[in-house]
């Protein structure tokens, strides 16, 4: 299974990796950004939690009197300080459509190397998808890593800012 | 989510789908360098011709790619990319690529925050 079909971004964080993984999991709702754009509730109040380790999810509760909660995705994997890897859906992806999102912890000179791979986006489900003898194509792959140079570049830009390097 | 940025959502699933399938894939990444015949792209993939129509059907119903009809033979159908779903997906990667950028960025404050709170007499 391709794994190139990804967004990937990374940055270097001022703790342990046992730390961080722990940060990044059990505190989530601190560091996860608020806003539309962060968050699917259309402004509702709401926190973000991880519930269990592997085998639960990771969800958006709302916090107003309406309740509830949106399942953003299940939890693939939960290896403290090393690898969590969930499931990541958009609240108006198509039934069926459902990305991952790896992050990865390393050791690094100054703290923890935290790497994030988002993809999936050439797995949608489909009627012809799986139909065909064809093996993984690259085409798809090179088309995107045109796209990459771009992506990388904006990447750069943005680094520096914020978070310790 | 406003009506716009859901139709924006839905033509951007509507891409993914089309792009889901290896075949239709390369058939927009042979569109990338030039327009083609519907009969070269059949022959270029080794596929039967309706085969190639049903994949062509699919990436013009979801807006992929336009077809034209040649004046002088009604028969022969060119096949072009259209530009603006490809942009919209270069968006969105971006958008996505921006989104996590910043989630790291915040994290990493994040735990900047809790190590000057666990060592306050050596804030950083």
């Amino acid at each position: 299974m391709s794994t190139t079909d990804c967004v990937r971004v990374t940055t270097v964080v001022g703790s342990d990796p046992a730390t961080a993984f722990d940060l990044f999991t059990r505190e989530v709702d601190a560091w996860w950004r608020r806003g539309p754009r962060f968050r699917q509730g259309l402004g509702r109040p709401s926190v973000m939690r991880f519930e269990g380790a592997e085998g639960g999810r990771l969800v958006e509760a709302y916090t107003d009197a309406a309740g509830g909660a949106f399942e953003v995705g299940r939890v693939l994997a939960w290896k403290p300080g090393d690898r969590l890897i969930f499931q990541w859906r958009g609240n108006n992806f198509e039934p069926g459509l459902v990305t991952e999102v790896e992050v990865r912890f390393e050791p690094a000179e100054r703290g923890t190397r935290v790497t994030l791979e988002h993809r999936g986006w050439d797995r949608v489900p489909l009627e012809h998808a799986s139909r065909h003898g064809y093996g993984a194509s690259n085409a798809f792959t090179s088309m995107i890593g045109l796209w990459w140079g771009d992506l990388l570049t904006s990447l750069r830009a943005h680094a520096g800012r914020g978070a310790p390097r | 989510m406003t009506s716009r940025a859901g139709g924006a959502a839905r033509q951007l699933d509507r891409t993914l789908a089309a792009l889901a399938d290896p075949t239709r894939r390369r058939v927009v990444e042979l569109l990338r360098e030039r327009p083609h015949r519907a009969g070269e792209l059949a022959a270029a993939f080794d596929a039967s011709a309706p085969a190639m129509s049903r994949h062509l059907r699919v990436l013009r119903t979801r807006g992929l790619v336009e077809e034209e009809r040649v004046d002088d033979d009604a028969r022969v159908r060119i096949y072009r990319l259209r530009r603006e779903p490809f942009d919209a997906l270069q968006l969105w990667l971006r958008e996505l690529e921006s989104f996590w950028s910043d989630q790291l960025e915040s994290f990493g404050a994040h735990v900047a925050g809790r190590r000057a709170a666990a060592k306050p007499e050596r804030p950083r």
